[in-house]
């Protein structure tokens, strides 16, 4: 009983510093008015939807009573007792949050120096739009409540977690989905699986004819992320090489691009197709030019180098040195697009198709190589250099195999997007790219193809639909980097490959045990 | 892995060694040529050199503080702790915010004297205290939240939870306190670009007096962990867990704890290194962490990843080397960076294992 008052208050307590550091970030004010809006909650036009507030902490004191109550559910009583610890910890926290952020901005201390989300209205708008000590009062009152509901309800929930119960239902759900759709027929009927891609092939290439210009230019930047994340996929999927500066290649197939088909500052023009021909070949030159010397090292020395080689490249595109030759901050303006046999390819939907296009002669490539002599070599040195060595695999000639490749993506991306843009900048290349590849990457499943597309959708095109939630887009990619590592390291989407990797030593006692104290390379 | 001794002996001699000894050894002629020219050249007088390698001495100890975070946690869980720049920038916010809150406490009505400047020494303890007892915790929280779960995993998983915790960091801070540049408020007796002045042929070279705290602070730190880890016996079950974590719970140390301690020292250090780079550097925003970050990994790579005297050295190298760098190339200041970078790519391509050499168990190399 003792032990479960203790769990149950450090339970609360942890969840009362993050919610009191969102309501620092600021989210809470964004959410709620989401929230508010989607339920028509009581909008008042002064402070703003309070509903929504409320809401949120009513949903979060559930959480917190439910999880706390986990420990010990043999009886209501403790799962209520649990429910109530965890309830006052959460709730005296968050009060005295409040009751702080609101006594100083009665003292006129201005707050919005130094913590910019807290400015005057959001202040009151965490008070409800009432009286310091009404608002605080409120705050506490929905928490403790909520969370002792949530201690219940646990109890009554039986010897399931509410988060648990949800990602079961979602995970059958998902299974049920791939049962239904075309992925699960054509394993089993080859002809079926050709009229699944006809059809898949024929949405694909209807889609653009029925969104406007905005949708389509959101498409296509997708689209260039998905043909960037095929190529990082090749390097880190299925070779196992952690590139953190795949944003050069990316550059360089821009900027030749730029440089090329623009008349500053060099002013060569040569059409938009042998230069493309020509960017793509660069980046995979510049690939196997990086690749020669950092192959040999360590995974993570790797990374570090290759971030570094991105740093580089960026300074320099940016330095007063380069400037008569790249166009310094400025950036090259004033680049030619493409055109198919006299007619200007120059609407978003035109290139959207030409990314689209690209997307599916990579997929074609992604899949021929990877079912190859090639992306057989790549996974078994994935898995296990030393035997890959020792089973004949020339390892360097692969890894620069697998560099150049995904270089000759990202080369080509890279010339889309400038074209795309007219224009490409330094702007354009910093870290934040190879970030975010890196992300989509991740949270869709390396080594899978799907996996690609799925997480390029999430992660460029869910921030363009949430578009209040801008500001914490990177915040988001972070912390969902770090929860996807823990709970799912193979992502939404995986290679069934990968996902036994991955859980190779589940089940097996005595593996498991020896890693909790020894960690393997 | 049983005979360390054939691995030594590297095999034969391919085509791939020798083109890349005869690449080294014509960058470094075309180095040594370039340096000829620019120092005969004269474009340079004595004490601007001087003053090139006073600030970057400075710069460098404090890469050397924050290289011995990184040496430590790679030392013990053979991971690139990517967060720790970002932790090093919590201590430089926390560090700026008890700054401010000190310049508001009034000490003395009549003159209007504030507490910041009436009691400086005091402040600045209270900032260092305060910005270490910070970035300990966050330390402390990072290891338990994003690494310890994913102990055993293969490798590249904790990195990506290390980058994840880092972006995590980073637009925490920038959407939390805003992603304009804030000025660190120094008391007054601390003004930056002011200090002693130094006479070098003929000119004067000034010391500044942020500097000279700094660089002292930096030493100090550096000796007090270096007694710690090699002379205390908690540092010898620091350096029992880095070499066997197996063995080291068999002999009954509690590894877990030890890995935790670590991180909070070395968030203690990122910590201090951050009231530093505030105090001596003045400017400080979300992304500050970022680059000297890289740059004390490059310091700790330098010196040979694991091992503390080496962190040490190669941060104070690579400050010095990244200051004179481009005045003695004769290239343009901005490529500062680029010269960090290119020493990293250099020193890992030829000697991996760090000027001093690498300290790891031999399970990992």
């Amino acid at each position: 009983m003792k032990e479960n008052i203790k769990q149950a208050s450090r339970n609360g307590a942890l969840v009362g510093v993050i919610l009191g550091f969102v309501i620092l970030f600021g989210l809470t004010t964004t959410l709620s008015e989401i929230l508010g809006d989607l339920f028509r909650l009581n909008s008042n036009s002064r402070t703003g939807n309070t509903g929504g507030l409320m809401l949120i902490f009513a949903i979060i004191a559930l959480w917190a009573g439910s999880k706390a109550a986990a420990f010990d559910k043999s009886s209501w009583k403790t799962t209520l007792i649990s429910g109530l610890m965890s309830g006052l910890a959460l709730s005296v926290i968050i009060s005295a949050l409040t009751l702080l952020i609101g006594t100083l901005d009665a003292a006129d201390v201005e707050m919005r120096d130094y913590l910019v989300q807290l400015n005057r209205q959001a202040i009151q708008f965490l008070l409800y739009g009432r009286s310091l000590w009404v608002g605080t009062l409120i705050t506490f009152g929905i928490l403790l409540v909520f969370s002792i509901g949530g201690g219940l309800l646990a109890f009554f929930l039986e010897d399931r977690k509410v988060g648990d119960l949800v990602y079961e239902k979602s995970l059958s759900l998902r299974d049920k989905v791939l049962e239904f759709t075309i992925i699960k027929s054509y394993q089993e009927n080859p002809r079926s699986k050709w009229i699944g891609y006809g059809i898949l092939l024929g949405i694909v290439f209807l889609f653009p004819l029925f969104l406007g210009r905005y949708w389509n230019y959101i498409m296509g930047t997708i689209g260039i992320y998905v043909l960037m994340g095929l190529g990082l996929n090749i390097v880190v999927g299925l070779a196992g090489l952690l590139d953190l500066g795949y944003v050069a290649f990316f550059a360089i197939g821009a900027y030749t691009a730029g440089l090329l088909t623009a008349p500053a500052p060099i002013p060569i023009q040569i059409g938009f197709w042998p230069v493309l021909i020509l960017s793509i070949v660069l980046a995979a030159f510049a690939g196997i030019l990086l690749g020669i010397p950092v192959l040999r090292m360590r995974g993570d020395y790797l990374a570090i180098v290759t971030l570094g080689f991105g740093e580089i490249i960026r300074v320099l595109i940016r330095s007063d040195m380069m400037t008569p030759y790249l166009g310094g901050p400025q950036g090259v303006r004033d680049i030619a697009g493409p055109s198919l046999f006299g007619l200007a390819l120059d609407s978003e939907r035109a290139y959207l198709y030409l990314i689209i296009f690209g997307i599916l002669l990579t997929i074609l490539f992604t899949n021929y190589l990877q079912n190859s002599r090639v992306g057989r070599a790549w996974m078994a040195m994935r898995e296990d250099e030393t035997v890959a060595q020792a089973m004949g695999i020339n390892t360097l000639y692969y890894k620069l195999l697998a560099f150049a490749t995904g270089a000759a993506f990202a080369g080509l991306g890279g010339a889309l997007f400038a074209a795309r843009n007219q224009y490409t900048g330094p702007a354009d290349h910093t870290l934040m790219v190879s970030i975010n590849v890196l992300c989509l990457l991740i949270v869709g499943g390396m080594g899978s193809v799907p996996g690609v597309i799925v997480g390029a959708f999430v992660l460029k095109g869910l921030p363009e639909i949430l578009r209040e939630l801008e500001l914490y887009r990177l915040l988001v990619f972070g912390g969902l980097l770090v929860v996807m590592m823990i709970i799912r390291p193979e992502g939404i989407w995986p290679a069934p490959r990968r996902m036994m990797e991955l859980h190779e030593d589940e089940g097996g006692g005595l593996t498991q045990a020896a890693s909790l104290v020894g960690d393997e390379g | 892995m049983s005979d360390p001794k054939s691995k030594k002996s590297a095999g034969p001699i391919n085509t791939f060694r020798i083109a890349q000894g005869i690449i080294l050894i014509l960058f470094l002629t075309f180095l040594s040529w370039r340096l000829y020219t620019v120092v005969s050249s004269g474009v340079y007088t004595p004490d601007t050199w001087v003053r090139f390698a006073l600030s970057g001495l400075i710069i460098g100890s404090v890469y050397a503080v924050i290289a011995i975070g990184y040496t430590l946690v790679y030392g013990i869980l053979f991971m690139i702790n990517f967060a720790h720049g970002e932790i090093m920038m919590l201590g430089a916010f926390s560090g700026y915010f008890v700054f401010e809150a000190l310049n508001f406490i009034v000490v003395n009505p009549n003159t209007g004297a504030n507490f910041l400047d009436t009691y400086w020494i005091l402040s600045v303890i209270l900032a260092f205290i305060v910005g270490m007892f910070i970035s300990a915790v966050c330390g402390y929280f990072l290891e338990k939240i994003a690494y310890r779960p994913l102990r055993g995993a293969p490798r590249l998983i904790p990195l990506i939870s290390a980058i994840g915790a880092s972006i995590f960091l980073q637009n925490a801070a920038q959407v939390t306190f805003g992603p304009q540049r804030r000025t660190y408020n120094n008391p007054d007796a601390l003004t930056r670009s002011q200090g002693w002045r130094i006479p070098v042929g003929g000119e004067e070279v000034m010391l500044t007096y942020t500097g000279a705290l700094t660089f002292v602070l930096s030493i100090l730190l550096l000796i007090l962990l270096y007694i710690l880890v090699m002379r205390t016996r908690y540092g010898r079950s620091m350096r029992a867990v880095a070499e066997d974590k197996q063995t080291a719970a068999l002999m009954g140390i509690d590894v877990d704890r030890i890995i935790s301690n670590t991180f909070i020292i070395s968030g203690a250090l990122g910590g201090a290194a951050g009231v530093m780079w505030g105090i001596h550097n003045g400017i400080i925003y979300h992304f500050v962490g970022f680059i000297p970050g890289l740059k004390a990994f490059t310091a700790a790579v330098l010196g040979g990843i694991g091992n503390i005297p080496g962190a040490m050295v190669g941060g104070i190298i690579l400050g010095i080397v990244e200051s004179l760098g481009p005045a003695a190339l004769g290239i343009d200041f901005q490529l500062k960076d680029v010269i960090a970078f290119s020493i990293l790519v250099l020193i890992l391509i030829f000697r991996p294992s760090g000027i001093v050499g690498e300290v790891l168990s031999e399970e990992k190399v």
